[in-house]
């Protein structure tokens, strides 16, 4: 799995790519409204990519160990620069939400601007939860189809 | 001969056309999602062939398609070409998949245990006629265990070379950008592995399927058993302008492990976007056939990758429907000069002619 705690806390205990982790998995309507309070206090943003591309997805096979192309899978990322605080926010999405990702960009530049950090956090603990509510439940009915194997 | 330019068809062609999308109907954003959610396994297998993962544009694509595998596919390998590549991924690597599903038919005990994940193997195949009558019909609710199954598995292969069972192959550490990539380079023979595999992955399900089961069945001498099949979630880690690697997202695929126990414990491997089971069995079979040395004809490496090309084989064949007039005639005239030519010669046994030009176009 991503070693995703390199590096310092970027805000709370959170790592750097443990918060873009949690932000590109959260709930669309959620970030997005998140974002647009966010947005009212950094002031004006300037765009340098808000676009849709293609990432190859690179797969190891597990027989002989070689990196093969599993094929494209279709991203929405945003990059933004917030001239007033001397930063830059980046997030990139599965899909095509370019709000998504865009959300998630001006959250990024919100922690590296040193954005009050209150509703940020309580916005990564709360997606967080409910991502791993979701795992955690989808994996109790994964555990249900465990074969009990006996012999006679 | 001489190419005729003939004009008059581009009036049925509009036609033709709206006729097809008349019969379809309005496809809206709502009707997409129906398809989305109702057919995942089809919108699946559309991303694993057509080699670009996105749910609701193969939703869409089956849609415009009115379910037309193929043209589907088309539609979604056309889009790819409009969309400018921002990345290549992190590799993913088998610790990394988020499994729901995971059995082997080669070993019972196998590391992890076997976990059947979401399945219709050991179910009765009975069409639920009473839908049809105004009945609906409602799957019994999975009963969860009180624990989650952890979110990974351990490696199959792993354990088996620890056991001496199976060759431990030195894995080579290739930089993402050095990845041969088909998309970018010719396919050329005999083919880099990851060439194969990703040609496999994209490649069709059912030509893959009917050219892995006629090796299953005895073209070629590989007596394939499922060592591992696996369906998850893969990550795709991206890279932070500021440098830090984060998972944007996750994408479902299949991978399957054929063992072959005819002479000693050897493996093919294969894996796709989507869950295809039937996919990833038969292409790792065919992985496994391609590398004998005295390989079928129809388990060569050259003879499976092209001919497994939905876009390239589809086209092929459907364009043998499009207008061969001239090439038509051509042949008919070489006969028809050939038959007059030996006329003379088959006029006493008393043979048949062929009709004349006049004739033909008086039927």
């Amino acid at each position: 799995m991503t070693d995703l705690s390199a590096g310092n806390p970027v805000i709370g205990n959170y790592h750097h790519g443990q918060a873009l982790e949690i932000l590109a998995a959260s709930r669309p309507a959620q970030i997005k409204a998140v974002a647009e309070q966010i947005l009212d206090d950094i002031g004006d943003v300037a765009v340098i990519n808000n676009r849709t591309g293609l990432a190859m997805l690179p797969y190891q096979d597990t027989v002989q160990g070689t990196a093969f192309h599993l094929g494209e899978v279709l991203v929405a990322e945003a990059h933004i620069q917030v001239p007033g605080r001397g930063v830059e926010g980046y997030g990139a999405v599965v899909g095509h939400d370019l709000e998504h990702a865009m959300a998630m960009a001006v959250i990024d530049a919100a922690i590296a601007a040193g954005h009050p950090a209150k509703p940020i956090l309580e916005f990564l603990q709360t997606e967080q939860r409910h991502h791993a509510d979701c795992d955690r439940e989808r994996l109790r009915k994964v555990e249900a189809t465990r074969v009990q194997m006996e012999t006679f | 001969m001489a190419y005729v330019a003939t004009r008059g068809g581009e009036h049925a062609i509009e036609q033709a056309e709206r006729l097809f999308r008349s019969d379809l109907g309005t496809i809206t954003r709502d009707r997409v999602e129906t398809v989305r959610d109702n057919f995942p396994y089809l919108v699946d297998r559309l991303m694993g062939e057509a080699s670009l993962y996105e749910p609701d544009l193969a939703a869409l694509a089956l849609a415009q398609a009115g379910g037309d595998l193929y043209e589907a596919v088309l539609l979604l390998r056309a889009y790819r070409t409009t969309q400018p590549r921002i990345a290549i991924a992190e590799p993913v690597t088998q610790p990394d998949l988020f499994t729901v599903r995971r059995v082997s038919a080669a070993f019972k005990d196998i590391p992890g245990g076997q976990i059947l994940g979401p399945t219709l193997d050991y179910s009765h195949r009975l069409l639920q006629v009473h839908v049809l009558m105004g009945e609906d019909y409602t799957p019994e609710p999975v009963i969860p265990a009180a624990e989650p199954a952890p979110a990974t598995q351990p490696s199959l292969t792993d354990w088996q070379k620890a056991q001496g069972l199976i060759a431990d192959h030195p894995v080579e550490t290739v930089s993402p950008e050095k990845i041969p990539d088909l998309t970018r380079e010719p396919l050329l023979f005999p083919a880099p592995r990851a060439h194969k595999l990703q040609s496999l992955a994209r490649a069709d399900t059912g030509g893959t399927l009917a050219l892995g089961y006629s090796t299953m069945r005895g073209y070629g001498d590989v007596h394939p058993t499922v060592n591992e099949l696996r369906l998850g979630e893969a990550p795709v880690r991206l890279r932070h302008p500021r440098g830090t690697v984060f998972s944007a997202g996750r994408v479902r695929v299949s991978q399957a492990e054929i063992i072959s126990k005819s002479k000693s414990l050897e493996l093919g491997f294969s894996a796709t976007f989507g869950w295809n089971e039937v996919k990833v069995i038969a292409a790792a079979a065919l992985d496994l056939a391609s590398t004998r040395p005295d390989a079928h004809p129809a388990s060569t490496e050259e003879f499976v990758l092209y001919h497994t090309e939905p876009v390239e084989s589809s086209g092929f064949c459907i364009h043998f429907k499009l207008p061969h007039y001239v090439t038509f005639q051509s042949a008919l005239d070489a006969i028809r000069d050939a038959k007059a030519n030996g006329n003379a010669a088959t006029a006493a046994t008393g043979a048949k002619k062929l009709p004349t030009k006049e004739q033909e176009v008086a039927l």
